[in-house]
């Protein structure tokens, strides 16, 4: 715990030092430079009001939106858990069978996000919080309120990155088929995993279907796909309902966090009342 | 037939399980104790990831011990008639927790009932449309 504090606490000053770093590497780039970063901005041009008109031809995916119950919550850490949680869907190769053996023979009593580390993908999905949908031009962006997360999908017709960098929510690029968003996601943390105990491979594609089946209902259908730990496609089935009066409310995990997990697995709580937030 | 009704009631209580709490595990808490703590609260924490009710308990020596007792988030009580007011320093409450495994003086919220009668619970459906 507090070790992880000394981390978050190096991570923040070195994010400063990178914002400021960048700052002042724009300020003395020429203008037509193109970023030379993974994170190039949604389409090269600025959007027209045709490009802002023609999302009003688009379903209405606007909005706060939250699983309904027994809407298939699950699916990643951070959903399953604990040693005795096997998951009921994935189809294992013998190489990942093995491995989720070993990984329940050295019973976990937690994952990291008892210390506040998302789950990232699939998990985040799976949350019992609401998430909000914003579509603008080339882009369609989740808003998570579980541990203040953000997916963007792009939609503007870029590729896939042939070597992408390994991160909790991958890099997404979405297409419309019709009324639905078909959004592909390549490139995850070793952090995150397929299901409890079922981490996954460099190779693991996440295909998620987004659908209205009626005004206020979407349905995410997910399929994982990983030649090294699946032997068929992991598909399962979300619903979700729509809160047209909510709003997405703070969740800042480290603002009063006194759940741990430590190296070996075991869980605690600090029950230590200093400096306690009342808020 | 009866084990078709026996799975489809512990799917249920597994997606109940995932609902309330997808932050941390219950390992920390003994799940099949109950305690009840009753006192004077102290303190409220209106935090994320959780709340938490400090409650100050006569030890029977003119003394107080400090409870701690841990709830669900504030986003998801305040989406269930909860609000940072519900409970306020010197409010004579009586809760029900999941006890700390190791003996702890804390403990998972389970009930509260507060000095009217007025029953508190932190599961359900929101009570915004």
């Amino acid at each position: 715990m507090h070790d992880m504090r000394i981390r978050g606490v190096a991570a923040v000053t070195a994010m400063a030092i990178a914002s400021l770093w960048s700052a002042s590497a724009a300020a003395q780039a020429p203008a037509a430079t193109a970023p030379t970063t993974a994170s190039k901005g949604p389409a090269a041009k600025a959007p027209t009001a045709a490009d802002w008109a023609a999302l009003a031809k688009l379903p209405d995916f606007t909005g706060v939106w939250e699983l309904s119950f027994g809407g298939g919550r699950g699916g990643g850490r951070g959903a399953a858990r604990g040693a005795g949680a096997i998951p009921q869907g994935p189809q294992l190769t013998a190489a990942a069978t093995a491995k989720r053996k070993e990984l329940q023979g050295v019973p976990r009593e937690d994952n990291q996000t008892a210390n506040c580390l998302p789950p990232g993908m699939p998990g985040i999905m799976g949350q019992p919080y609401p998430m909000e949908f914003l579509l603008t031009p080339g882009l369609v962006t989740i808003v998570i309120e579980a541990y203040t997360q953000v997916r963007h999908i792009y939609t503007d017709g870029r590729p896939l990155p042939a070597d992408p960098d390994q991160k909790f929510h991958g890099t997404s690029i979405g297409h419309w088929e019709g009324d639905t968003l078909v959004a592909e996601t390549v490139g995850f943390s070793p952090l995150t995993e397929i299901a409890a105990n079922v981490p996954h491979g460099d190779k693991m594609r996440i295909v998620e279907r987004f659908s209205l089946t009626d005004p206020d209902t979407m349905s995410i259908e997910t399929t994982v796909t990983d030649p090294d730990v699946l032997t068929a496609p992991y598909t399962s089935m979300r619903t979700l309902k729509r809160h047209r009066s909510w709003a997405i409310a703070e969740y800042i995990c480290e603002e009063n966090n006194r759940n741990f997990v430590d190296q070996s697995g075991k869980a605690g709580i600090n029950l230590n009342q200093a400096g306690t937030p009342a808020k | 037939m009866r084990a078709a009704i026996l799975s489809a009631l512990v799917a249920v209580m597994l997606a109940f399980t995932v609902r309330v709490d997808a932050h941390h595990s219950f390992a920390a808490f003994n799940m099949q104790g109950e305690k009840t703590v009753s006192g004077t609260v102290k303190q409220f924490d209106w935090t994320n990831p959780h709340t938490w009710i400090w409650v100050n308990v006569p030890d029977g020596q003119g003394g107080v011990e400090t409870w701690a007792i841990e709830g669900m988030s504030p986003n998801f009580l305040g989406r269930r008639g909860w609000s940072k007011s519900t409970l306020k320093p010197g409010d004579k409450v009586s809760v029900v927790i999941r006890p700390m495994r190791d003996g702890s003086k804390g403990g998972m919220f389970v009930r509260a009932t507060m000095a009217d009668g007025k029953v508190l619970v932190q599961t359900g459906e929101p009570t915004e449309p």
